[in-house]
């Protein structure tokens, strides 16, 4: 082979080298950032609340910061601590979170939720505005493993009955409990 | 094993029978091991209850629920009892049970008997004689904390000195029961009850004087000037006003108009207003006007 089609093949392998280093980065950036915010969904449904009617205002706070609770509460069994749980889950919710992952955390277990989408409707609205219920249709990828070893995979489908409370500056979820139908 | 289904065939030259001899021993056995769970079809929380397995062997249970996650080794073929504790809180459940491969279950625990009540009520404040004025909210739990989304019979009641009990009707929606009521015509605390299976839980709210009615004034001219004040300052259905509440003077003498702020106690506003010339003096509480006062001119 001449020197000139050496040189060539060389410059081809570094590109090709190059090419396939950039593809593997770009790859792992994008698992590592789905990884750290998982990907939520929620839409708000307002229009049968009573007897009060829901301000535009309130709508928005209640879809903010019932997805972050959400994204907390990922996060917690996940990672198999409680620190993700502060300040958006209050009274029972606030409770049974805790126990499960302390519970989960004794077994060796963890509980994914991923790919969760919310379909949220209120369907009370106290007259003075100090309590909230909402129906939430949640569809989600649920994985169960037993330390590194999955033991469960579905795709779920659960109903859950969602008290809210106006907090300082943010609703806080006082109970979250799931219900096999409305 | 496979060497022994050689020998005993001799099916070297017909690898097929081999595979199906090889099937048919191993599959039995691995059929055999397959572990299924059978969930009851209603589970009341804190009662136990029991989860029947297929399957023969040692095997991994887990219960993973809102509040609970629980692994243990368990064997097929018994029934794996869960405490009371397991399934306290009421929801979603998950077992799963694991051997070379696993295989779940769902089912739901639902909340036992509403015993106790969280009773809202709003406001702690109201004028009298105000349609709707006062709102109730109660949500019954059970006593592991669970909402009780069933049907509940709850009585609200509403007490005030001097007038007859009043139950207000209540309606119900999602699980919650909420009420609305008046505020009665006289003045003092009402005591609002929601009753639950013979639990009360109680609540307070002041009625107060609504907004002064009749402001009616009376003055009379001494040294430092004008000395007004009102007669017994009542709201429109005979309720004394609260101590505080603010009465404003104003005395108008040619182009001059001044005002004096006087605090209501023991039912009179008194202020000492100084106007030496003939003055129209008028008092005003809220939005109510009392009537017009003409003084002559200090001698």
């Amino acid at each position: 082979m001449s020197d000139s089609n050496k040189i060539e093949g060389r410059s081809s392998r570094i590109e090709c080298r190059s090419v396939l280093i950039l593809v593997v980065a770009v790859l792992a950036l994008g698992f590592s950032s789905a990884a750290a915010a998982p990907d939520i969904q929620v839409a708000l449904n307002v229009s049968k609340a009573s007897p009060r009617a829901v301000e535009p205002l309130t709508e928005r706070s209640i879809l903010r910061d019932y997805k972050f609770a959400w994204v907390n509460l990922s996060q917690a069994l996940a990672s198999s601590s409680t620190d993700p749980l502060n300040g958006l889950f209050e009274g029972s919710a606030r409770q049974w979170l805790s126990d499960a992952v302390t519970s989960e955390r004794s077994s060796g277990l963890t509980t994914r939720y991923m790919n969760q989408s919310h379909s949220l409707e209120v369907v009370f609205y106290a007259p003075e505005g100090d309590v909230m219920e909402l129906h939430d249709i949640a569809q989600f990828d649920l994985e169960i493993l037993d330390g590194d070893k999955s033991v469960h995979t579905e795709h779920a489908v659960a109903r859950y009955v969602v008290l809210m409370t106006p907090g300082a500056d943010h609703w806080v979820i006082r109970q979250l409990q799931s219900v096999p139908e409305f | 094993m496979l060497s022994l289904i050689n020998t005993a065939c001799r099916v070297r030259k017909c690898p097929g029978m081999r595979i199906l001899l090889a099937c048919s021993i191993f599959l039995p056995a691995a059929y055999a091991q397959e572990a299924r769970l059978i969930v009851p079809s209603s589970v009341i929380a804190g009662n136990s209850t029991s989860i029947a397995t297929s399957g023969s062997g040692s095997a991994t249970f887990y219960l993973v629920g809102p509040a609970t996650a629980v692994k243990r080794e368990v064997e097929l073929g018994q029934s794996i009892v869960l405490k009371p504790s397991d399934v306290r809180t009421a929801g979603r459940y998950e077992g799963i049970v694991c051997t070379s491969s696993c295989s779940s279950a769902q089912f739901y625990v639902a909340p036992s008997k509403a015993v106790s009540l969280t009773f809202l009520v709003h406001p702690s404040r109201v004028a009298t004689g105000q349609a709707d004025a006062i709102s109730g909210v109660a949500i019954p739990f059970d006593e592991f904390h669970n909402m009780v989304l069933a049907a509940t019979s709850v009585e609200f009641q509403l007490t005030s000195k001097g007038v007859s009990p009043v139950t207000p009707h209540a309606q119900s929606l999602g699980g919650i029961l909420w009420f609305r009521g008046s505020s009665s015509k006289a003045a003092g605390a009402v005591e609002i009850s929601a009753s639950l299976q013979g639990t009360t839980t109680k609540r307070i709210v002041q009625q107060v004087a609504a907004e002064p009615c009749n402001l009616r004034i009376k003055g009379q001219r001494n040294a430092k000037g004008v000395l007004v004040e009102t007669d017994p300052i009542h709201d429109c259905l005979g309720n004394p006003v609260p101590d505080g509440t603010v009465v404003t003077f104003t005395a108008k003498s040619g182009d001059e108009v001044s005002t004096v702020d006087a605090p209501v106690k023991q039912d009179i506003a008194r202020a000492q207003l100084a106007a030496t010339k003939a003055t129209v003096i008028s008092a005003a509480s809220g939005v109510v006007m009392g009537n017009e006062l003409r003084v002559g001119a200090q001698e």
